[in-house]
């Protein structure tokens, strides 16, 4: 390239302006991430992007794919529940996804851009699936005893503990090695209530929320992240989604549950635990520990964030209008779809009031269409 | 009228027949001055206003912790929202320390062999292949470190650790990732940079000393003991700081490895954290809880800090140890 | 003992003892770079197909997991704006530094504190565009060209540093002898100095360029991640080192593969970078 003035110039003049430029920022893009990717003529967005929680995340990506044909990309990131919260409440997002119902300070800290929609898409498992070669399949153990694996008081495998839970069975010397989140997690706050449920230890000790001080293990990022450092070390135990634990093939055990019987979680379980729920009017709530004879001990629901008023909130209109077209097809067809990947669909109560708060979505003031 | 020599303002040198007159003559050369000054206080002016937004935003955590409580308490509790962060900064330098500890003798030793012992052949190919190694990226090194190095070190820890135990920070149940593995990937990272500053140093050792030195009969090995450590002592400190700056404050392969537990391990082998890994993970976390996010930065503010101390070292010995011809 | 007696057994044996462990060392130097680049193509190279560079990621959970046509893009787009955004502000700013500044303690202080970037840790860069420009949501929110600020911050330290060494070499009576003839300043500048010093500039820029194509940390919470194909600077964009990082902590070996598979890709593109930056030194030498 001839270096002239010319040239110099421009790319020198270019390249601050570009800083000035950015640093100014434009008026008519707004808050949040709206952006030129709006298809004109008042139609809905052609992308949306929402980032969050990895517990649902297989099967909101299936979701997304099947909606890719429909004309609409999903671009869904699973950074964890803390992380999703956190980026719906700074609006960076155009929707949230969490598997522990927003706390009432992080609530508060939402209604800055407007007040925060909680919208149950699936019950899924959170399983404590363990690589011990030479262990029996779907191992009995109670929420006492997968506290004290988790406290690191019960180091091998053939521990009495273990071993009276499943008399008769031969279990390996192996060494325990613990494998938990890393990140805020709403799996981890699903788990961590089972625990606190069972161990008086624990719930004054640890505690139940997002990110707790693990008392001994590896950390890792994401469901899968637990899901690979379960994989890769013999003797691991880790708590991770039932997608995941049926993607890697991994042991999963039978927990006790409020009942008194051990449930393995399948599907059937898991849709289980979702009977019978009474659910407040802003539809936070989990059902760890649900009374069910059949219920599976950790399955909850998780849930979809967004602004009742996406408009005020910084969602261009037809974004917002792409986000609505998302959460029709999530308590629309999709709820076909979870079942196979093993995501309990929400009772039909639970689905009435999730409709409804979807149709109460607006934009600035007039109610939303699914574009 | 701009002066047409090299120095500002003095027209000592000759000037151009036709350039008197216009006032405009002298416009693009006006023009071009003040725009590259202008130019150069925009990017002071930039890099003010990032030390100074890195303070301000810090300020919360350290109005509320204190900046030696924050700096120095052992409890990085993000659930309760307390913030101390000396789990980080004890991990920032341990895993460093082992990078350095490891690395720079090894990056000596390199670049004494090949400025001095190397012929001439084999020379110019070592020196292309440890160069080499600073054009892996972090992220590929942590890759690397996740798959090759811990199942490959698993055993090895463990046998390190069974029959060390009678020391002190050695021993424990080794569950991979640890302080160790992330300060053997910090000293391979560290290799190529400290390398090639020694060998620069070591290249301006006066011919006449070494000679003097082999003239008085002493074995190569004497010579280097006697003519070029001394000599480079300063400059080859000066790149270990260099490599302690840099192993300060990477990131992604340590994060990747050193297992992202935010407490204080007792063993070598044991899982850790460090300033630049938290803030890499728990940005986005902290996005809308601003004591979190401002206590994260004042993470990100210690490490700067740490690494401008210990590069102003660096500097300072590199500059007194090499005369002219080292310029870093 | 006098200059020409012969060496004592002991001090031999510690030469030669020196000598192997000199030379230990420098072998030891090697294993890691032998060790990486193995396994790089051992398990890189088998990700590589047709479908491995002209397909996205496409973030299934099971099934087809795709390509990384979209974080190949993304690395260039972003680098490319880093570079618009970097090179021109930090030539100009050496230029300065050379031209005008000199000695001036107005240039010593620009050239201490590019100095002092220059060990700025990558994440705290991230992390200032982040608290600056992200979560304020000025221009939007996560967004490609944030990201590429990150890596301008990054950048220009080196390509600053890079260009100044270079145009200090550029001889003065060069600059003397087109100023003799009469050319004005900016002329010399452009006309002169410039293109002299132009092998070296384009050297320090493609240094820099290669070292920003494989930084992570900036990218993590600026440009974020996407999984399909993207070039617009304004929305979130996928790039091969964040694209590496999200695949190694996978379970499932195909992921696992299409991460090796990248690494080797970036590694590749980093190196081609860094053998032309150093052929346009080749080409031309200041004398």
């Amino acid at each position: 390239m001839h270096m002239n003035r010319t040239n110099i110039t421009a790319l020198g003049v270019s390249g601050v302006v570009a800083l000035g430029l950015a640093a100014c920022g434009s008026s008519n893009n707004g808050t949040g991430s709206s952006s030129s990717a709006s298809s004109g003529g008042g139609g809905a967005a052609s992308s949306i992007n929402g980032a969050g929680a990895t517990f649902p995340q297989p099967v909101y990506q299936q979701w997304a794919s099947d909606l890719k044909s429909q004309g609409l990309t999903v671009n869904y990131q699973g950074i964890g529940s803390g992380g999703g919260i956190a980026q719906f409440t700074s609006g960076t997002v155009d929707f949230g996804a969490t598997d522990a119902a927003m706390k009432d300070e992080e609530v508060k800290a939402a209604e800055k851009k407007g007040t925060p929609v909680h919208i149950p898409s699936v019950f899924g498992a959170v399983t404590v699936s363990y690589n011990v070669p030479g262990a029996p399949k779907n191992l009995k153990l109670d929420g006492g005893t997968v506290a004290n694996l988790f406290f690191g008081n019960i180091k091998t495998w053939n521990d009495p503990a273990i071993t009276k839970l499943n008399p008769g069975s031969k279990l390996p010397s192996t060494k325990v090695t613990v494998c938990h989140r890393s990140d805020e997690s709403g799996t981890s706050k699903l788990f961590t209530t089972f625990l606190s449920d069972y161990s008086a230890e624990w719930k004054s000790k640890i505690g139940a929320d997002k990110t707790v001080k693990w008392p001994t293990g590896t950390g890792a990022s994401g469901n899968s992240g637990v899901a690979a450092c379960v994989k890769q070390n013999t003797g691991a135990v880790g708590y991770v989604e039932q997608a995941y634990a049926l993607q890697n093939g991994f042991t999963t055990a039978q927990l006790k549950n409020k009942s008194g019987n051990y449930i393995k979680p399948t599907l059937a379980a898991t849709a289980a635990a979702g009977v019978g729920l009474t659910v407040p009017a802003d539809l936070r709530f989990d059902s760890i520990n649900a009374p069910g004879a059949k219920a599976y001990p950790i399955a909850s629901a998780t849930f979809l964030l967004v602004y009742k008023d996406m408009c005020k909130a910084g969602l261009a209109k037809p974004k917002a209008q792409a986000v609505v077209k998302w959460l029709d097809y999530v308590v629309g067809p999709g709820q076909q779809v979870a079942p196979k990947l093993d995501y309990a669909p929400l009772p039909a109560s639970l689905l009435a009031k999730d409709k409804a708060k979807i149709a109460g979505l607006t934009c600035d003031g007039s109610p939303l269409k699914a574009g | 009228m701009e002066a047409g020599a090299l120095e500002e303002g003095r027209p000592s040198g000759p000037r151009g027949l036709a350039l008197r007159g216009s006032a405009l003559s002298g416009l693009p050369d006006r023009a071009l001055r003040l725009g590259l000054l202008a130019l150069a206080a925009l990017v002071l002016a930039l890099l003010v206003f990032f030390f100074i937004e890195l303070a301000n935003q810090s300020s919360l955590a350290f109005s509320r912790f204190g900046v030696f409580g924050f700096t120095f308490t052992n409890n990085w509790d993000v659930s309760r929202n307390i913030y101390g962060a000396l789990p980080l900064v004890v991990g920032t330098l341990i895993t460093a320390g082992v990078g350095v500890l490891i690395g720079v003798p090894i990056a000596v030793a390199s670049a004494l062999f090949a400025t001095e012992l190397c012929p001439r052949r084999l020379k110019t190919l070592l020196t292309l292949l440890i160069d080499l190694l600073a054009a892996v990226p972090s992220v590929v090194y942590g890759l690397w470190g996740i798959f090759v190095l811990i199942p490959f070190l698993k055993p090895v820890q463990q046998s390190l650790a069974d029959t060390f135990s009678f020391l002190p920070f050695v021993g424990g149940h080794v569950a991979g990732p640890s302080y160790f593995v992330a300060g053997l990937i910090l000293a391979i990272m560290i290799l190529p940079v400290v390398a090639a500053i020694s060998r620069e140093v070591i290249t301006t050792v006066p011919a006449e000393h070494k000679e003097a030195a082999l003239a008085l009969g002493a074995t190569r090995w004497e010579m280097i003991r006697m003519a070029i450590l001394p000599y480079s002592r300063a400059g080859i400190s000066g790149a270990a700081m260099l490599g302690l700056g840099r192993a300060i404050g990477e990131t992604i392969a340590v994060t990747l490895v050193v297992g992202n537990a935010p407490q204080l391990g007792k063993q070598i082998f044991d899982q850790g954290y460090s300033l630049a890994a938290v803030v890499a993970n728990e940005f986005g976390e902290a996005a809308s809880v601003p004591i979190h996010r401002s206590a994260l930065i004042a993470a990100g503010l210690v490490l700067f800090v740490l690494t401008l101390i210990v590069n102003a070292g660096a500097r300072l010995y590199v500059r007194s140890g090499a005369p002219e011809g080292v310029r870093r | 003992m006098s200059a020409l007696s012969a060496v004592s057994p002991r001090r031999r044996r510690t030469d030669q003892a020196a000598r192997a462990a000199l030379g230990a060392g420098a072998a030891i130097a090697l294993v890691p770079l032998v060790l990486v680049i193995f396994y790089l193509m051992k398990k890189g190279l088998p990700a590589w197909s047709w479908h491995f560079f002209t397909s996205d990621p496409t973030g299934s959970f099971l099934g087809d997991a795709g390509g990384i046509r979209s974080a190949i893009v993304g690395t260039l787009v972003l680098v490319a704006v880093a570079a618009a955004m970097s090179i021109p502000a930090g030539v100009g700013v050496a230029l300065y530094l050379v031209e005008y500044g000199k000695a001036k303690r107005f240039a010593g202080l620009i050239r201490y504190l590019v100095d002092v970037m220059t060990g700025v840790p990558s994440i705290v860069f991230g992390l200032f565009v982040y608290t600056v420009l992200v979560i304020t949501s000025i221009g939007g929110g996560f967004a490609a060209w944030k990201g590429s600020l990150a890596l301008a911050l990054l950048m220009l330290p080196v390509v600053t540093r890079s260009a100044e060494v270079v145009l200090n070499l550029v001889p003065d009576s060069l600059r003397e002898a087109a100023l003799a003839l009469g050319a004005p300043r900016w002329r010399v500048i452009f006309r002169v100095v410039l293109p002299s010093a132009l092998p070296g500039l384009v050297t320090g820029s493609l240094l820099a360029v290669a070292r920003a194509a494989g930084e992570t940390a900036p990218l993590l919470f600026t440009a974020f991640a996407v999984f399909g194909l993207s070039v617009d600077p304004s929305q979130e964009i996928n790039s091969l080192p964040v694209q590496i990082f999200n695949d190694a902590r996978q379970p499932r070996d195909v992921i696992v593969t299409r991460a090796w598979g990248a690494a080797l890709t970036l590694v590749l593109l980093i190196l081609i970078t860094t053998v032309v930056a150093r052929l346009a030194t080749r080409r031309s030498r200041i004398a």
